[in-house]
C-alpha cells in the first residue's frame, strides 16, 4: 500500500511536471497580446517593460525592475512617503541615462545580486529624439529576469503548495506585538484563535455556517488566477459562496462595546493585515492593523453548486440504474428489455449536448421549469434540469453493465445449485446474482462520488451553474496558466484518490480480493 | 444376340485403389466464419435497414457537397437574410431545396451546411478510429503479451491517462492549428491509449489460457501467437470496440467545439453549426435541431449497426 501510494505521488509530480511544459512551453506565450488592447497602446521600450511584467503575471518569467528594487529599498529605509525624497529620486532616475548609469551605487548592486541568483540583466537604453527629448515610451529601464525551467517551477509549486501562517508573516516595522492565542470571539463563536502578525487575524473561528468550525491557519495554494478571478487562489475561488450578499446587525472592532450597530455584510472573521497605510477613516472603527474584510455572500460556493447536482444525479443514478438493470436481465428480450436497450442506446450514441438542449426544451416548455440557473425565481427548481440532464447518462451506463453482468453470470453452476436447492427465483436474482453482479460495479463508486467534485462540463453551461465544472475551459480560453495548473492537480488528486479507495471498497465487500501483494494468484 | 451385349464386363465396373487422403475427409458441414457472421447478421431485419440507411448517409455526405457548394460567407453581407426561418427562405430566394431549412446567423443555407459537416464528421470519425484502433491494437496485442513491455507500459498510462484529456487536446489544437488534419492528430495523438490498455487485458485474459500456453510449450513463434491463437479471439471485441469508437469522435468532434476548441471556422462542421446556434435554440429552432438531428442519426446508426455485428461475430452465437 506504501508503495502504491509513492508512486501515486510519484505520477502526480510528473502530470504535473507534463502540464506545466504543455502550458508553459509548448503555448507560444505572445498568444496572450492578440487582443490586449493596452499592449496595442504601448510602444518601445514600455511595450518590452508591460509584456515581460505580463509574463511574469502569467507565471512564465521571474521578473524584477531597478526601480521597483529601489523603490522597495526605499521604503524600508523610510516608511511609506519615500516617494517625495530626492535622494529616491536621483536614484530610480539614473537608468535613464545610458552612458552613465552603470556609475550608480544601487545599480551595481542590483547587478551584482540578481547575477549571482542566476538572472539575466538586461538593459534598455532610453529612446530619444535627435532634439534629445525622450520618445513616448522610450525611457531607459534596468531589468533582471529569470526564465522558468520546468524543474524550477515545479520545485516552487511544491514549496508553495501548502503554508502555514506564524507570527512572523508580516514584516511591519509598526506591528510591535506577535502572538497566537485564545481570546472570547465577539462575532458569534464562544472563542477563537487570534494572532497577530500573521497575515489572517482569526485563525480558528466558530460560526454559523457549514461546517461550522473554520480555520485560516493552513492553506493549500493550488494556483493563483491571474485573468479570470484576478488574483485570488483557486481554493478560494471554488469554495467562497456565491450568493447574494448577506447583511446582518454587527459592530466594528473599535466600536464594540458601544451602542453603535449597522447594517452591514462584512465578515470580521475575514479581516486580513493591511499592508499598505491605514487611514483615520479605518483607524477609528478598526483596533489593529487587519482592516482587509471580505463580505459575507449566501448561497452555495461553486465546488458546493457542483457536489450538490453531482451527488443527487450519482443518487439517483444508482437507485435508477441498478433495480431497473437487474429487472431488464430478468426479463430478457422481452418488452421491457427492449424499451430500456432503446434508452441505453440513445443515451450513449447521442451526443450528451443534444440530449441535454432536448431536455432543456422539453423542461422548460412543457413543465414551465427554470432554464437558466441565475433567473430562476424558485432557486430549488434550477437545480432539477440539471440534475435530471446528469443523471440521464449514469442511469443508462448503470442500467447496461448491471444488466450485462447479470447475464453473465446467469448460467454460473451457483444459480444453477441454488435453483436445485429450491430457491424462488426472485431469492435468486435479487440476493444471490446481484450480489455478484456488483461486484464489478463497486469498484467505480468512489469514482463517481468523487467525480461530482470536478463538476460536469455541458450541463453546467446550458444552464449556467456557477460550478466548477467550466473552470479549466474557461482558463484555457483566457490562457490563465495558474488555474490550468490547479485543475490539473486536482482532477489528477481526485482520480487518483478514487482509484485507491475503489480497491478498499473492492476488497471490503469481496473477501476473495486481496490488496496485499504477496497474496493471491496474480502474476 | 443377347449374350454379346454382356461379353464386356470390364466396361461395366473397374476397381480402385484404396485412397488414403479421401479417407481422412470429414463430410460435416462446412463452417465458414464470415459467412456466418453475415448469416447471423441479416437475419435480423433492421440492420438491413440500418445499411440503407448508412449508405444514403454516407453517399449523401459524400457525393452531395461536390454539387451544393457551401459557402459560409455567401451572405453575410446582406443582415436581411439573417436567421430566416423556412418559411422565410423559400419566399426570399425560391423554393430550392437549398434554403429548405432555413438560413442561419450569417445567412448561410442550414441544408448545405448539415451536408458539408456531415462529411467532416464522418470523415474525421473514419480516420481517427482507423488509426486508433490499428495503432491501439498493435500495441495492445505486444503490451498485453510481453510483461517487461507491460512494466513499462502501464507508468506511461497512468501518466498520461491522468492529464486531463480536454487540456491535451486544447494545447494540441493551439499548437499545431485547429484545421483538419491538426485536429485529426490532436485527437490521435494520444487517443490509441486507451484503446490499447483495454486491449492489453484482453490480451492478457486469453495469453493464459490453455491452448495458448501449449503453443508456447511447443516453440510456436510468438507473433504466430499473437496472431493466430490471440486476435481471432477477439474479433467480436475488436468489432465492439469499433462500434463505440466511431460514433465517439462525432460526439468528441461536437462537445470540442461546444467548449470552444475545436475546428477552424474554414472547415464546416456539425460541431461548430451546434455550437453556434446553441445560444439561439429556443428562438431559431431550425438552426440548431437539423444538425443535432444529423449527428444523433449517424451515431444511433453506427453504434446499432456496430452493436448487431459484434453480436454476430461471436461465434456463440453461430449455432
Amino acid at each position: 500500500m506504501l508503495k502504491r501510494i509513492l508512486f501515486s505521488i510519484f505520477s502526480l509530480l510528473v502530470v504535473i511536471a507534463v502540464v506545466m511544459v504543455l502550458v508553459f512551453s509548448l503555448i507560444e506565450r505572445s498568444v496572450i497580446f492578440q487582443t490586449d488592447d493596452t499592449w496595442n497602446k504601448k510602444s518601445n521600450n514600455d511595450r518590452i517593460i508591460y509584456e515581460y511584467t505580463q509574463y511574469s503575471k502569467y507565471q512564465y518569467l521571474n521578473y524584477v525592475d531597478f526601480t521597483t528594487y529601489v523603490g522597495n529599498i526605499y521604503a524600508e529605509k523610510l516608511g511609506p512617503n519615500y516617494g517625495t525624497d530626492p535622494d529616491f529620486i536621483k536614484d530610480s532616475k539614473s537608468v535613464q541615462y545610458a552612458t552613465t548609469y552603470l556609475d550608480n551605487e544601487l545599480v551595481q548592486k542590483f547587478i551584482k545580486e540578481y547575477k549571482d541568483k542566476g538572472y539575466e540583466i538586461r538593459y534598455l537604453e532610453p529612446i530619444k529624439f535627435k532634439s534629445g527629448k525622450t520618445k513616448p515610451g522610450g525611457n531607459g529601464y534596468l531589468i533582471a529576469i529569470q526564465e522558468k525551467n520546468v524543474l524550477l517551477r515545479l520545485w516552487d509549486y511544491i514549496v508553495h503548495f501548502i503554508t502555514v501562517e506564524t507570527t512572523n508573516d508580516i514584516q511591519d516595522p509598526n506591528l510591535t506585538e506577535r502572538y497566537i492565542r485564545f481570546e472570547a470571539d465577539p462575532y458569534g463563536g464562544p472563542f477563537a484563535i487570534v494572532g497577530s502578525g500573521t497575515t489572517h487575524k482569526y485563525l480558528l473561528y466558530f460560526n454559523n455556517r457549514f461546517p461550522f468550525i473554520h480555520q485560516n491557519w493552513l492553506h493549500i495554494n493550488l494556483g493563483t488566477s491571474y485573468t479570470t478571478y484576478r488574483g485570488q487562489e483557486i481554493t478560494e475561488v471554488i469554495n467562497n459562496p456565491t450568493g447574494d450578499l448577506i447583511t446582518s446587525r454587527q459592530q466594528y472592532p473599535a466600536l464594540l462595546g458601544s451602542d453603535e450597530f449597522e447594517e452591514t455584510a462584512i465578515d470580521f472573521h475575514s479581516v486580513t493585515y493591511n499592508k499598505g497605510t491605514i487611514s483615520d477613516f479605518e483607524k477609528s472603527l478598526f483596533t489593529d492593523g487587519y482592516t482587509v474584510y471580505k463580505y459575507n455572500r449566501g448561497g452555495l460556493s461553486m465546488i458546493e453548486n457542483s457536489f450538490v447536482i453531482g451527488l443527487i444525479a450519482v443518487v439517483i443514478a444508482y437507485a435508477l440504474g441498478l433495480p431497473l438493470g437487474m429487472l431488464m436481465a430478468r426479463r430478457k428480450d422481452r418488452l421491457g428489455d427492449k424499451i430500456g436497450n432503446a434508452y441505453i442506446i440513445f443515451i450513449m450514441a447521442v451526443p450528451s449536448l443534444a440530449y441535454i438542449f432536448m431536455f432543456a426544451a422539453i423542461g422548460t416548455s412543457v413543465f414551465n421549469l427554470p432554464y437558466k440557473f441565475a433567473n430562476a425565481e424558485v432557486k430549488v427548481l434550477a437545480y432539477v434540469l440539471p440534475i435530471l440532464s446528469l443523471s440521464a447518462r449514469d442511469v443508462a451506463n448503470l442500467m447496461k453493465w448491471m444488466r450485462r453482468y447479470m447475464i453473465d453470470q446467469m448460467n454460473s453452476d451457483y444459480v444453477k445449485f441454488a435453483r436445485a436447492e429450491g430457491l424462488s427465483e426472485r431469492e435468486i436474482y435479487n440476493i444471490h446474482i446481484s450480489k455478484n453482479a456488483m461486484i464489478y460495479l463497486v469498484h467505480g463508486i468512489p469514482a463517481t462520488i468523487l467525480g461530482c467534485l470536478t463538476g460536469a462540463i455541458i450541463t453546467e453551461r446550458v444552464y449556467s451553474v456557477p460550478g466548477i465544472g467550466n473552470l479549466l475551459t474557461t482558463a484555457l480560453n483566457r490562457h490563465d496558466n495558474g488555474v490550468i495548473v490547479a485543475c490539473t492537480v486536482f482532477y489528477t488528486a481526485l482520480s487518483i484518490i478514487s482509484l485507491i479507495l475503489g480497491d478498499l471498497l473492492l476488497a471490503a465487500y469481496d473477501p476473495r480480493i486481496s490488496l496485499n501483494e504477496d497474496k493471491g494468484g496474480g502474476r | 444376340m443377347p449374350k454379346k451385349n454382356i461379353t464386356n464386363q470390364d466396361e461395366l465396373f473397374h476397381f480402385i485403389d484404396s485412397d488414403t487422403i479421401s479417407s481422412e475427409k470429414i463430410t460435416a458441414p462446412r463452417y465458414s466464419y464470415w459467412k456466418s457472421v453475415f448469416r447471423v447478421f441479416f437475419r435480423k431485419k433492421i440492420n438491413i435497414f440500418l445499411i440503407f440507411a448508412m449508405a444514403f448517409i454516407l453517399l449523401s455526405a459524400f457525393i452531395l457537397p461536390n454539387f451544393w457548394y457551401y459557402d459560409y460567407m455567401e451572405n453575410v453581407t446582406d443582415p436581411t437574410t439573417f436567421n430566416l426561418n423556412p418559411a422565410q427562405a423559400m419566399e426570399r430566394f425560391g423554393g430550392d431545396i437549398k434554403w429548405v431549412l432555413g438560413t442561419g446567423p450569417y445567412g448561410n443555407s442550414i441544408m448545405y451546411g448539415i451536408v458539408s459537416s456531415a462529411r467532416t464528421s464522418l470523415l474525421l470519425a473514419i480516420i481517427c478510429a482507423a488509426i486508433n484502433m490499428v495503432v491501439g491494437i498493435i500495441v495492445g496485442a505486444i503490451w498485453g503479451y510481453s510483461k517487461r513491455v507491460d512494466q513499462v507500459m502501464l507508468v506511461v498510462y497512468n501518466i498520461v491517462a491522468n492529464v486531463p484529456y480536454l487540456l491535451l487536446v486544447s494545447v494540441l489544437v493551439y499548437v499545431i492549428g485547429s484545421g483538419f488534419w491538426s485536429f485529426v492528430c490532436a485527437l490521435t495523438i494520444t487517443g490509441w491509449l486507451g484503446i490499447a490498455y483495454f486491449f492489453r487485458t484482453q490480451v492478457m485474459i486469453i495469453r493464459d489460457r490453455e491452448y495458448s500456453l501449449a503453443s508456447r510449450c511447443l516453440g510456436t513463434p510468438v507473433l504466430r501467437v499473437i496472431n493466430k491463437n490471440i486476435l481471432p479471439f477477439l474479433t467480436s471485441v475488436i468489432v465492439t470496440l469499433l462500434a463505440t469508437e466511431l460514433p465517439s469522435y462525432i460526439s468528441m468532434e461536437v462537445f470540442l467545439s461546444f467548449i470552444g476548441v475545436g475546428l477552424s471556422a474554414e472547415v464546416p462542421s456539425l460541431g461548430r453549426m451546434i455550437s453556434q446556434a446553441q445560444t439561439a435554440f429556443l428562438s431559431y429552432p431550425w438552426e440548431f435541431w437539423p444538425p443535432v438531428a444529423i449527428a444523433s442519426a449517424i451515431t444511433i446508426i453506427l453504434y446499432v449497426l456496430g452493436q448487431n455485428l459484434a453480436d454476430a461475430s461471436d461465434p456463440r452465437t453461430h449455432m
